[in-house]
């Protein structure tokens, strides 16, 4: 069953340059994502990915279109859709500790205040958040342990689809496979939709279940990764799989705005 | 041409010393392309750093030889390693957009590379950039991170120097540019018969671009394998960084 319906959604901004000619960033971009289901939306920088992921969240209106999300299958009490930024570190307070900043939100979601500590241990557990750092705040922490926090307090909102948006970008290949695991036992275990906005078709073979290939704010191609990936239909996927395997010639990247 | 062999690099952290890189040694031949693997945080960027003295001195210490053409660099005095830096062995930071004055406007770089603005305009043309006339007219923060980084290189390779040196050259561009950059890394080192030093954590671009393979990991560097002996190498931690690459890659361990 259909969890979130996206329907016709367009946005576009005005250039600030002397041209101020429209820019659409989204043109009718429509697609359902199942209730379960991990999706991977993919494409080059700039091609609308993560306005579209602000689209869905809320955090933008759009110009056109609808984001409907199945009410029969979202019964949890708080904020059913949440993001997890690119820029992770920034969304944590630098004035609290992280165990703080999880309790905040739990507090919000009336929580009843003996279990507070244990469901914050259960959250950060869940994430593999060290216990040794529940003191720190988000500046004294790495990269890696920020995006873990911030997680985790997307969790503690209990949300019923999460939206991760370039989870994936300047991490070694041993920290990308530990988030992949982690994102689908998040998605197995605690039972939450996920749509994974990245780059990275490597990685998006791996975790997706289905994939939706986005050029230039249009839908190019989307389906069942392995079909998508494995038989390619559209030039443009073509495209995106040779640039990945670092096979491009001159010729086809000069050509890539011809697309 | 370059002969590394650093004894050790440590840095001092609230009185504290602490070793980062010890017993380094590696030999760098012409018209080859070698590059570095290794985790966050594992040295790379420092390691690069202290082959010409770019570490400031009073945070790190660094001890041992580095011989480019048979001149020590870590006794070279100021001057003389300035010169070396802008013609000889040039790098290209991470962080691109900040190694740039935000003052100055591109044509100022373009100037101090004493070449013609029509052998610019060509490499600008190849690196998909806007044309010599526009981007010289640019301040920096008027670039995208992607263009910034594109032009350092561009920049990089105007100066013609025996070693060009690249920190993560793949991680802020998206994959047309990854493949610009291999082709051209690969052009500059085959028709000058130049080379190439290469730090990064893409052990796809590693395979792809380079003639040999290192790995640094607690403090030490292995030896520079070739492409097959690296992918088959017995070494553990080798073996372990392959093995989550092999991992995230396979579609068959999907649950």
């Amino acid at each position: 069953m259909s969890l979130l319906k996206v329907e016709n959604i367009s946005y576009s901004v005005l250039v600030k340059d002397e041209t101020k000619k429209q820019f659409d960033i989204l043109k009718n971009v429509s697609f359902e994502v199942e209730n379960g289901e991990i999706l991977g939306i993919c494409g080059e920088s700039g091609g609308g990915k993560s306005t579209l992921a602000k689209v869905i969240a809320g955090l933008i209106k759009p110009d056109n279109g609808k984001i409907i999300l199945n009410s029969k299958l979202n019964n949890k009490k708080s904020s059913p859709i949440q993001i997890l930024f690119q820029n992770h570190g920034e969304v944590l307070n630098p004035f609290r500790k992280i165990s703080s900043v999880i309790d905040e939100v739990l507090v919000i979601n009336r929580i009843d205040k003996k279990y507070i500590e244990k469901e914050r241990e259960n959250i950060l557990n869940s994430v593999g958040f060290p216990k040794g750092l529940y003191n720190r705040r988000g500046f004294q922490l790495s990269g890696g342990e920020q995006q873990r926090a911030a997680l985790a307090r997307l969790l503690a909102t209990n949300p019923v689809l999460l939206i991760l948006d370039e989870p994936f970008s300047a991490q070694d290949v041993e920290s990308q496979l530990k988030l992949v695991k982690l994102f689908k036992a998040l998605n197995t275990e605690f039972k939450i939709t996920i749509i994974c906005i990245s780059h990275d078709l490597r990685i998006l073979k791996n975790l997706a279940n289905r994939v939706i290939i986005l050029k230039d704010g249009e839908i190019v191609e989307s389906g069942l990764t392995k079909e998508v990936f494995n038989n390619p239909k559209e030039k443009y996927t073509k495209f995106l799989l040779s640039a990945e395997a670092l096979n491009l010639t001159y010729e086809q990247i000069q050509n890539t705005s011809k697309l | 041409m370059l002969s590394v062999d650093i004894k050790s690099v440590s840095i001092s952290e609230e009185k504290k010393r602490r070793k980062i890189l010890s017993d380094i040694s590696f030999n760098i031949e012409t018209g080859k392309i070698y590059t570095i693997l290794g985790k966050n945080g594992s040295g790379k960027s420092t390691l690069i750093k202290s082959l010409t003295a770019l570490l400031p001195g009073e945070e790190f210490t660094s001890s041992g030889k580095v011989f480019f053409n048979e001149m020590d660099l870590l006794k070279c005095p100021k001057e003389k390693l300035r010169e070396i830096r802008k013609h000889n062995i040039r790098y290209v930071f991470q962080d691109a957009a900040n190694s740039f004055d935000p003052l100055k406007k591109i044509k100022y770089y373009f100037d101090l590379t004493n070449v013609s603005p029509l052998k610019i305009e060509e490499l600008l043309l190849f690196f998909l950039l806007p044309p010599y006339k526009k981007l010289s007219m640019l301040h920096s923060y008027e670039l995208s991170g992607g263009m910034a980084q594109r032009l350092l290189i561009v920049l990089a390779l105007l100066a013609n120097p025996d070693l060009l040196i690249l920190d993560e050259p793949t991680s802020e561009v998206d994959y047309a540019v990854m493949n610009l950059i291999l082709l051209k890394v690969k052009n500059f080192v085959r028709d000058n018969n130049k080379s190439v030093l290469i730090v990064t954590q893409d052990i796809n671009f590693a395979l792809k671009s380079s003639d040999y393979i290192a790995y640094l990991s607690d403090k030490k560097l292995t030896k520079f394998y070739t492409r097959d002996e690296f992918v088959t190498s017995q070494d553990d931690k080798v073996k372990y960084f392959i093995q989550s690459f092999k991992e995230i890659s396979d579609v068959s361990a999907k649950s």
